[in-house]
């Protein structure tokens, strides 16, 4: 088990306009788990994401990575999970467009602080892994939302994160671009890594080997779905 | 590649807010810098203009102590006796003065243009003459040197004295006289012509007639000798009373003595001038920096989603801080060049407007002092607006598009 919530609650405004929008939530991600969260828009499924990724606090209950509690660290503390254990993709693939994409996916290593050299032979690799080392310097806005969308996970994968937590990563892309990106993830999987994917789309959601419906800041059901696979 | 290289490239992405931002530090570089050329060139007007006040040092004959110890009668005595000094005495008193002013200057490393004489040394002989049936004062003077020290001194009517026949009338003794310009004035044995009249001015000056010194001392049969040397040292940089040490040292039978009042107000107000429009400039700093908090903080909002994915990449708050820390040194650099080429350029415009006929130079020398002065103010500008950024938290970064 790599992470784990345990009675998770985050709770918007007080008194009578209380909005709980996660509820009492446990939950454990186990290494090599390949996890799509499913509900309708306003469910919390994005504040869930950001609560166990340690972008926002939780209201109440424990958030534990590798045997270590995070929901309450400070942003000093959370910077050095995010140098490692924990790498994020987002739906609008969030890359800084004065950057190249060989730039953007090498982000992380430069505020790790590794040397020069090795910046840009892991980037150029890991550009390389999602298929796009022909485009490692053009700008994000000289590439398509797919393309984007692949330096974003090439960024993410570039430090080797225990986790990859990812928010709608195919949310804004057509039917082929987001099915590149679906295989992109199964392909990250089948190599070892741990993956949280939330998403609203079937499909893409019968990708993943275990799904979690979400309904009104709770969980409604968490099934294996090895048999879809 | 390293975090500075991130935030150049930010910076020249977004080069026309950074542009923006630049206006208050360039606001504040460009009146220091203009103030400053404008003031260096004034140095030297400014002296001009402090000649207004008249002479700083006085030399009058030296009176015995032996006349004073006869008590309160003689004491009368004194002030009309007939106390003069020999006029073979200027040349001295003119070189002792110019070579101290020389010294003074040349001490304190201050650069002046030394052509001709310096100092202006202006001799007076006073006699009492019946003019018309009225008791009048009449003052030798040396038309030139008088001029030169009497700034304030206007013609009414007429002209000014330019031949050894001429007289100018103070305003009361030209009324008091009934007189008109062109009239012919018979004081002593010489006969004058009315050439001008003085405007008032509030002194002793309106109740006397003025005429060429030599003329005045062939007229009372007193060839040879003046009352008094008014002397016009420029003492912004000499103290005044050294001169009249070196004066009473070398020449006998004067006694000269320093307007003290005169020299401290000449220095005071130099000062004063200096302290003045340093502040003024100080406080255009300060509003400058106020528009670059204020300009900062509108583009921390612009890039609230660049913090963000900065954040999400494991930026901490320091390298955070960095990033806008760069961007405020390069405000901080175009601030200062381009403040510093508009501040001369507006000394050029403003200079004249000020200081007639002033001659403005540029001073590279200010360079380098407007570029550390503008990285400073704009990094001090820029903490609190980098340090806000900085705790931004990247859910509410990414929540607020």
């Amino acid at each position: 088990m790599i992470l784990e919530a345990k009675n998770v609650s985050k709770i918007y405004g007080d008194g009578t306009a209380k909005v709980f929008a996660l509820d009492n939530i446990s939950l454990q991600v186990n290494e090599g788990d390949y996890i799509a969260v499913m509900g309708p828009s306003g469910s919390g499924k994005t504040t869930l994401l950001n609560v166990l990724g340690g972008l926002d606090r939780p209201t109440k209950g424990e958030i534990i990575l590798d045997g270590m509690r995070i929901d309450n660290l400070n942003e000093n503390a959370l910077v050095n999970i995010r140098r490692g254990k924990i790498a994020y993709v987002f739906q609008e693939y969030h890359l800084i467009p004065s950057l190249t994409a060989l730039e953007n996916v090498m982000l992380p290593l430069i505020f790790s602080g590794s040397p020069d050299g090795t910046q840009k032979q892991r980037a150029i690799e890991m550009l390389g892994k999602v298929g796009l080392s022909r485009r490692a310097n053009h700008k994000p806005t000289e590439l398509s939302g797919g393309e984007q969308q692949r330096v974003s996970v090439a960024r993410a994968l570039v430090n080797n994160p225990t986790l990859i937590l990812a928010d709608e990563p195919t949310g804004n892309l057509d039917y082929n671009s987001g099915l590149e990106i679906q295989r992109l993830f199964d392909q990250l999987n089948e190599e070892g890594h741990t993956i949280l994917m939330v998403t609203h789309d079937p499909e893409k959601a019968s990708h993943a080997k275990r799904l979690i419906l979400f309904k009104d800041g709770k969980i409604v059901e968490d099934k294996n779905q090895d048999d879809k696979k | 590649m390293k975090l500075y290289q991130v935030a150049l490239k930010e910076i020249i992405r977004r080069k026309i807010r950074v542009m923006y931002t630049s206006l208050g530090v360039i606001i504040g570089v460009t009146t220091i810098v203009a103030i400053l050329t404008i003031a260096l060139a004034g140095q030297i007007k400014i002296n001009d203009e402090l000649n207004k006040y008249g002479p700083n040092l006085m030399v009058t004959p030296a009176i015995s102590d032996i006349s004073m110890s006869l008590g309160g009668l003689s004491m009368g005595t004194l002030a009309v006796g007939e106390n003069y000094i020999q006029d073979n005495v200027l040349p001295k008193v003119r070189q002792i003065t110019d070579d101290l002013i020389r010294k003074g200057f040349k001490d304190r490393g201050i650069p002046f243009e030394d052509v001709g004489n310096i100092a202006t040394i202006a001799p007076r002989l006073y006699t009492n003459a019946d003019i018309n049936g009225k008791k009048v004062i009449v003052v030798g003077i040396d038309p030139a040197e008088e001029r030169k020290l009497r700034i304030w001194w206007n013609i009414a009517q007429g002209k000014y004295i330019e031949k050894e026949d001429e007289a100018l009338l103070g305003t009361h003794a030209f009324g008091a006289l009934k007189l008109n310009v062109g009239d012919t004035l018979l004081i002593g044995k010489k006969e004058l012509t009315v050439i001008g009249v003085l405007e008032e001015t509030a002194s002793i000056d309106d109740y006397q007639i003025f005429i060429p010194l030599k003329t005045a001392q062939v007229a009372f049969g007193k060839e040879g000798s003046i009352s008094t040397i008014d002397i016009r040292a420029l003492c912004n940089a000499c103290p005044v009373e050294d001169v009249a040490r070196g004066i009473n040292n070398e020449v006998a039978g004067v006694r000269a003595v320093a307007v003290k009042q005169i020299a401290s107000a000449e220095m005071g107000m130099m000062e004063k001038t200096n302290n003045f429009l340093l502040v003024l400039a100080g406080i255009t700093m300060i509003v400058g920096c106020l528009g670059v908090i204020n300009t900062m903080m509108t583009s921390i909002h612009e890039r609230v989603r660049e913090i963000g994915i900065m954040k999400a990449s494991g930026a901490s708050q320091g390298q955070l801080i960095q990033v806008f820390l760069f961007e405020a040194i390069a405000i901080g650099v175009i601030g200062g060049i381009i403040g510093y080429i508009v501040g001369t350029i507006a000394a050029y415009i403003i200079g004249p407007l000020i200081f007639k006929g002033i001659v403005i130079r540029f001073v590279l020398e200010y360079l380098p002092i407007s570029l550390v002065l503008a990285i400073l103010a704009s990094i001090f500008a820029s903490i609190y607006p980098s340090f806000r950024a900085s705790r931004i938290k990247i859910a509410d970064a990414f929540r607020t598009l």
